[in-house]
């Protein structure tokens, strides 16, 4: 468990086994009610004609974003505990470009996949056994490519630290920015929807 | 503004209050709460007048001994005193590091330097800023070094003595220390060695053989 209140030491690792069960119980429900235990819904968020997807991604990030800064604000929260994913910038793109790759063609991400097996959906199941098949040759090859993947290390970065901006400033523009995307799928699905009607 | 609210969506209404919290936070500032700690005096003066700040070094050693692994060893000396000798499982970390350390705020947590003022010190730094499970080693290194590693043995102990002694010259030799005989001829005393580092290698561990034999006698 990442969250800071496990590190408070609110409850132990016992406790805390029980508590990523139940979080990951309800993620995977807000998934499924959202369609994404559908890969033709999933996918046709890369043809622009359904982006649901990217709604509800930006919606979790900005719900999440605004709940951890006002709780820290108020002092309910230390945001320093927080656990934050190192940055190694070039794997990490060439890694981001083969995951999409991935979700293009098999239409799942690896979290998507589960909730479509939990719904008995085989291609979710076939897929599911692509994800351990890559994690086996990518650990094969771990040797090989270590070097590449510990590399242009940068450490623990947040936006306020790269763009020397005040933390309330970038909690605006990334709000503005969501609002904004949400408006422009909005606008894109209906365009995409007319094409459809034409074609 | 209620009016107009209620002509909204529900995600219309979501929109407007993403965008009032986003723009509030224009003007509430940074969410990193900085050094600054507040310490509930009370409670610490208990725990400080009960001991129960503190963990002796026979009672660590027999952890180790034990291959416990539910707590970790901070040495807070400097590096190079670090690298000369520490405790078998210490890492090292000066007090200038134990707030940006990965030390959780649940963990057994046994504090060292050469004596207890620098223990202390950081005991405190790491209380204030929430941390539950933090110990100080009663009397340093330099309790370790006269109960653990060197201790004193009289020459002619008493039968009842002599149990505790044999055990006590058991942990000794774990940590790879050279129990004192206490005969009053000062020759006998004068060879204090530190060990080697490589050599006390806690019971999980496949280390040194003879010295995990002689400690599950021990035990």
């Amino acid at each position: 468990m990442m969250a800071p209140f496990f590190k408070y030491a609110l409850f132990g690792e016992n406790i805390s086994l029980v508590v990523a069960f139940l979080v990951g119980i309800g993620f995977g429900f807000f998934l499924e009610r959202a369609g994404f235990g559908s890969s033709r819904k999933l996918a046709a968020q890369f043809y622009f004609t359904d982006l649901t997807v990217f709604k509800v991604m930006f919606t979790a990030i900005v719900t999440a974003m605004l709940g951890v800064y006002w709780l820290s604000v108020f002092g309910f929260m230390d945001l320093s505990l927080v656990y934050l994913t190192p940055t190694f910038l070039a794997p990490q793109m060439v890694g981001g470009l083969i995951l999409g790759a991935g979700f293009v063609v098999g239409g799942y991400c690896p979290g998507t996949a589960c909730v479509g097996i939990a719904t008995g959906r085989i291609d979710a199941l076939v897929l599911f056994v692509g994800i351990f098949a890559g994690v086996f040759g990518f650990s094969e090859l771990y040797p090989r490519v270590s070097g590449f993947y510990m590399s242009t290390s940068m450490g623990q970065l947040t936006l306020p630290q790269v763009t020397h901006l005040p933390y309330g400033l970038l909690v605006f523009a990334v709000v503005l920015m969501a609002l904004g995307g949400f408006i422009g799928a909005e606008w894109v699905e209906k365009r995409m929807a007319a094409r459809k009607v034409e074609a | 503004m209620a009016e107009f609210m209620k002509k909204l969506t529900l995600n219309g209404r979501l929109a407007v209050v993403a965008l009032l919290l986003g723009f509030a936070a224009l003007f509430a500032g940074s969410p990193y709460h900085g050094a600054g700690a507040s310490v509930n005096t009370k409670e610490l003066a208990l725990v400080m007048a009960t001991g129960a700040d503190q963990v002796g070094v026979t009672t660590l050693a027999d952890w180790i001994i034990q291959g416990k692994s539910n707590f970790r060893v901070v040495d807070l000396r400097k590096e190079a005193a670090y690298q000369e000798y520490h405790i078998p499982p210490a890492e090292n970390i000066p007090v200038a590091g134990l707030a940006q350390s990965s030390l959780l705020h649940n963990e057994k947590v046994i504090l060292y330097a050469d004596d207890g003022a620098r223990a202390a010190q950081a005991w405190m730094l790491l209380r204030a800023k929430g941390y539950q499970g933090v110990y100080i080693l009663r009397g340093g290194l330099e309790a370790w070094k006269d109960s653990v590693l060197f201790p004193r043995i009289p020459g002619n102990p008493t039968p009842a003595q002599l149990v505790e002694f044999a055990r006590t010259r058991e942990v000794s030799k774990f940590f790879g220390g050279t129990p004192q005989a206490l005969a009053g001829d000062s020759a006998s005393t004068s060879q204090v060695v530190m060990p080697r580092l490589a050599m006390p290698a806690p019971q999980a561990a496949g280390g040194a053989g003879a010295p995990k034999k002689k400690k599950k006698e021990g035990c």
